[in-house]
């Protein structure tokens, strides 16, 4: 498979969030994943989209959020940009699945959906990469 | 998301539609608790809903906790694959009373079952 990726810069507003769903779907579907499992790697992602707008930009609606979305080999890669405040890695699934909160479930759907997900501080930016492997999907044959 | 209430006996029936996500959760949650306060109970339709994320899953986690606090009950009917599967991602699946249709839903609530006795157990 060529290295193919798809950048989309886009404000923190709550109502774009099927834009980001819609993008994944159809990013995802391209390269053969089936439609339960694109809709699943688009909530993985929008779950990301979420913690950005809640907690790196306090939930301001005009910064900007960076998604690029990359298929190369058999993996396809998710990375979000942002710079709003760190996060704190030890929130991160921080209680375990199953119990009953009224939130945080979040970082437990990334988990989920995803076969890596690595957070990293960079100089003034948050930097979310999320991987998942085509080679653990059943994929369905374009064309 | 849009949401309208009925009202069916002593029950309120709550019926949502379209994306439940960060910006209509609060609004999710605001009817929610307002309709388990002011009726023994709720039955959530959500055979409309296209999407609910982790935000829309809280909701019908404070919703739940509210009915315990309460003693009221809250049943929801007619989840989609995609709701279905939300649930599922976050272990909470079994946390609620569910039922394919609004006609079982109504007849558990009106025979006042114990919770999850009639509910689906599909993994």
């Amino acid at each position: 498979m060529l290295d193919v990726s798809v950048k989309l810069v886009l404000p923190s507003d709550p109502r774009l969030g099927g834009v980001v769903r819609g993008a994944v779907e159809q990013f995802a579907a391209a390269f053969g994943v089936p439609e339960r499992e694109c809709c699943a790697l688009a909530l993985a992602v929008q779950e990301a989209v979420t913690n950005i707008i809640r907690h790196a930009y306090g939930n301001r609606h005009d910064q900007p959020i960076e998604l690029t979305c990359s298929a190369r080999a058999d993996t396809l890669e998710f990375v979000l940009l942002d710079e709003g405040t760190a996060a704190d890695p030890a929130r991160f699934c921080a209680w375990p699945l199953g119990e009953v909160r009224s939130g945080g479930f979040g970082t437990h759907i990334m988990a989920q959906v995803m076969d890596g997900v690595q957070y990293e501080r960079l100089p003034d930016r948050n930097r979310l990469r999320m991987v998942k492997h085509l080679g653990k999907v059943d994929r369905v044959v374009q064309g | 998301m849009k949401m309208a209430t009925r009202q069916a006996g002593e029950a309120v029936i709550l019926d949502v539609s379209g994306d439940i996500d960060l910006q209509s959760s609060p609004d999710l949650r605001k009817a929610l608790l307002a309709s388990l306060k002011d009726s023994s109970g709720v039955v959530l339709n959500l055979i409309r809903v296209r999407y609910i994320d982790s935000s829309g899953i809280a909701s019908l986690v404070e919703g739940w906790q509210e009915a315990k606090n309460l003693q009221h009950r809250l049943v929801l009917f007619g989840l989609t694959e995609v709701a279905r599967n939300v649930l599922k991602l976050t272990h909470l699946l079994k946390l609620f009373e569910v039922y394919e249709t609004e006609s079982e839903a109504l007849s558990a609530f009106s025979r006042g079952e114990a919770r999850n006795s009639k509910s689906e157990t599909r993994p």
